[in-house]
C-alpha cells in the first residue's frame, strides 16, 4: 500500500511537472532561466506580455516546483530547479525502456521463428 | 485544440509487416514479448479483438513476486499491415499508441511507434491539465538545458 501511495503521489508530482511544460511561454521562462536567475521584469521583455501574466506563469512553474524564488529583497529573482525535471526525465527513459525491452524482445521472437521454419 | 504530447519510438526488425503487424496483433505471439522486462504475459492473459472498438488488454506478471498489471486498451485503427492504432483510456492521463509498420524492402521494417495523449473526449478534466506537452520536444530541450 505505501509503495502504491509514493507512486500516486510521484504521478501526481509528473502530472505539475507536465502540465506546467506544456505551455510554450513556460518552456521559454524556463530556458531562459537556464542561461541564469533573472527577474519577473527581466523575463518579461522578450515576450511582449505584462509582468503580471509572467507572474502567473512563474506561479505554475513555481507550484511544478521547476523554479525557486528568493525571498530576499525587493526584486525576488527566479532560478531555475532541475531536480524536479530529472524525474520527468525519468519517467520518459522508464516508458522508452519498456519498448525498448519490447522490441529486443520480439526480435528474439522472430529470431526463433525463422529457426523454427528451417 | 489537438492533444500534442508525444513520445517515439523507432526500431527496425527483419521480418516482413505482415509478421510484424501480426506478432503485435495475435496473443500467441504477445505472449513472448509483451511485458517490460522482469515480468510475463501468459497467452492467457492476453485479449485481442481486433476490430475498431474491440479490447485489447494484457495482465503482465511480475516474475519476482507475482503481483499484476493490467493494461486496457480499445483498437482504434487495424490495417494490417501498415497501421494498429489503439488508446488506454485509463492510463497516464490517457494514452493513444500508433504503431505503423514500414516495409524498407529488403526484408526488414520499420516499427515506429508513437504515443500521444487522446482526443479531448477521452480525458476527465483532471487528464487535460496533464501531459499536453511534445515529450519528444521536451527530450531535446532537456537535452540542451542540461548539458
Amino acid at each position: 500500500m505505501d509503495r502504491v501511495g509514493s507512486v500516486a503521489v510521484l504521478e501526481d508530482d509528473l502530472t505539475l511537472v507536465f502540465s506546467a511544460l506544456a505551455d510554450p511561454t513556460r518552456r521559454a521562462i524556463l530556458e531562459h532561466l537556464a542561461r541564469g536567475d533573472a527577474t519577473v521584469s527581466q523575463l518579461a521583455q522578450p515576450f511582449a506580455m505584462s509582468q503580471q501574466a509572467i507572474s502567473k506563469h512563474l506561479k505554475v512553474l513555481e507550484k511544478a516546483r521547476l523554479i525557486t524564488r528568493s525571498r530576499t529583497g525587493q526584486a525576488r529573482p527566479c532560478a531555475l530547479d532541475t531536480a524536479h525535471l530529472d524525474t520527468a526525465v525519468e519517467w520518459i527513459a522508464r516508458h522508452r525502456k519498456v519498448w525498448a525491452d519490447r522490441h529486443d524482445r520480439l526480435d528474439a521472437h522472430l529470431a526463433a521463428l525463422r529457426e523454427g521454419a528451417r | 485544440m489537438s492533444g500534442t504530447g508525444e513520445l517515439t519510438y523507432k526500431r527496425v526488425h527483419q521480418a516482413p509487416p505482415e509478421l510484424l503487424f501480426d506478432c503485435m496483433t495475435s496473443a500467441e505471439h504477445l505472449a513472448h514479448f509483451w511485458g517490460p522486462t522482469g515480468t510475463t504475459t501468459p497467452v492467457e492473459n492476453i485479449t485481442v479483438d481486433l476490430r475498431p472498438g474491440g479490447a485489447f488488454e494484457t495482465t503482465m506478471v511480475n516474475d519476482a513476486d507475482g503481483s499484476t498489471y493490467t493494461m486496457r486498451a480499445v483498437y482504434v485503427e487495424v490495417r494490417r499491415p501498415d497501421l494498429l492504432v489503439w488508446i488506454e483510456p485509463g492510463v497516464e492521463g490517457g494514452m493513444r499508441t500508433s504503431i505503423t509498420f514500414t516495409d524498407l524492402g529488403d526484408g526488414r521494417t520499420e516499427v515506429t511507434t508513437h504515443q500521444t495523449n487522446v482526443p479531448e473526449a477521452y480525458l476527465s478534466a483532471q487528464a487535460r491539465a496533464g501531459f499536453q506537452t511534445s515529450l519528444d520536444r521536451f527530450d531535446a530541450y532537456l537535452a540542451r538545458i542540461t548539458s
